[in-house]
């Protein structure tokens, strides 16, 4: 069992933003463009969303955090 | 001074007074514990049946938020149990539950809540001293949006405490199934998951980094009657869930939340004879709403 949850536990330790970046804001960012319209005529656009979420998430974790927190 | 005096003041003295309120089982809490967590939880279920919109419910589950430590603070301190083995189910049931808004796991929570206790104000063991310590409301906001994770660099310093490092693996997992569901729910629910969950956390937490670290300890001292102060605020005091009294608490952690305003009454002059800071400004009679100071 261990074997699994170790590697795993060190893996979202190591790229816990990136995921919560690409997943959750992604998620987020294309929930709002949809409610706003943008994708009606461009479902496509959810790549750019999703990507700008992944984007966010790269650099909280190469800055050390978010970047609406100041680096430390 | 007098030898009878020394006497009356003495910690035996003050510790028998602070132990005949830290008897009675604290419902109050429970209820707000179990109470919040399950209209947070309804609204859920409301929200995607489009029973109530998500503006309204946005703000209820803000509200939650705000009432989901203190039950946790009081299990952390064994206050349901009271040293009762039999009884320690409740300590963990209200903590694990009263805790999810925040997405706060009950066991690092507890172990690091004890070394904020045992090391007060202790630039290196404290495990709060970056909120103590902040030089204003922004920068404790700031500080508080890291949530749990601050709490991994003192996994290091206290590497050889076998049970806060038990603990922190523990909460660890439980910290983990927290992500996970969020993550999960922000795939079918995005919106949802932001105003229904993370950002009700994160108001949470900035909440509780203010009224429960930043005001009672801020400029403290560390040692037993120095590290805690009694402050005054222009809000009622349930408005900030009375931190006004938490010295009395860092004294005598086992007096139950609701019990504080009649032991502080009961132990003022002890608390002014050993020098509390602020304690010569606690009112003979403290009611719902005494410590306004304009």
């Amino acid at each position: 069992m261990n074997t699994i949850i170790t590697p795993l536990i060190n893996h979202i330790k190591a790229w816990n933003m990136v995921w919560f970046g690409l997943i959750f804001w992604g998620s987020v960012l294309n929930a709002f463009a949809g409610e706003l319209g943008l994708l009606t005529n461009n479902p496509d656009l959810s790549y750019l969303f999703f990507l700008l979420g992944l984007i966010l998430g790269l650099t909280a974790k190469f800055r050390g955090t978010w970047l609406w927190i100041p680096a430390k | 001074m007098d030898p009878s005096q020394v006497d009356i003041y003495s910690f035996a003295n003050e510790k028998e007074i602070a132990r005949s309120f830290s008897k009675r089982f604290q419902w109050e809490m429970v209820l707000i514990g179990l109470g919040q967590a399950t209209v947070f939880l309804s609204l859920w279920p409301l929200v995607i049946l489009n029973i109530i919109p998500l503006w309204i419910a946005a703000p209820i589950s803000c509200l939650c938020a705000l009432f989901a430590y203190l039950p946790s603070h009081e299990a952390q301190h064994g206050n349901y149990s009271r040293g009762n083995a039999d009884k320690r189910w409740i300590d963990s049931l209200v903590s694990h539950i009263t805790l999810i808004p925040l997405m706060f796991p009950h066991h690092i929570m507890r172990a690091t809540h004890m070394k904020h206790h045992a090391y007060t104000n202790d630039p290196h063991k404290d495990v709060d001293y970056d909120t103590a310590s902040s030089n204003s409301l922004l920068e404790v906001f700031l500080r508080s949006n890291e949530s749990t994770a601050k709490y991994d660099k003192y996994l290091e310093v206290f590497k050889d405490d076998k049970n806060f490092v038990k603990s922190f693996e523990k909460g660890g997992l439980v910290g983990l199934a927290y992500r996970s569901t969020l993550m999960t729910l922000v795939i079918f629910f995005p919106l949802e998951a932001l105003f229904l969950w993370w950002l009700p956390s994160k108001v949470g937490v900035m909440y509780l980094s203010t009224f429960f670290s930043w005001y009672p300890h801020y400029q403290m001292e560390t040692g037993r009657y120095k590290d805690t102060r009694f402050w005054h605020h222009l809000l009622p005091r349930y408005v900030n869930h009375s931190m006004q009294l938490h010295f009395v608490h860092h004294l005598h952690p086992g007096i139950g939340h609701f019990d504080e305003p009649k032991a502080i009454e009961a132990l003022k002059p002890f608390l002014i004879e050993k020098g509390v800071p602020g304690a010569d400004q606690i009112p003979d009679r403290v009611s719902y709403n005494p410590l306004i100071k304009f």
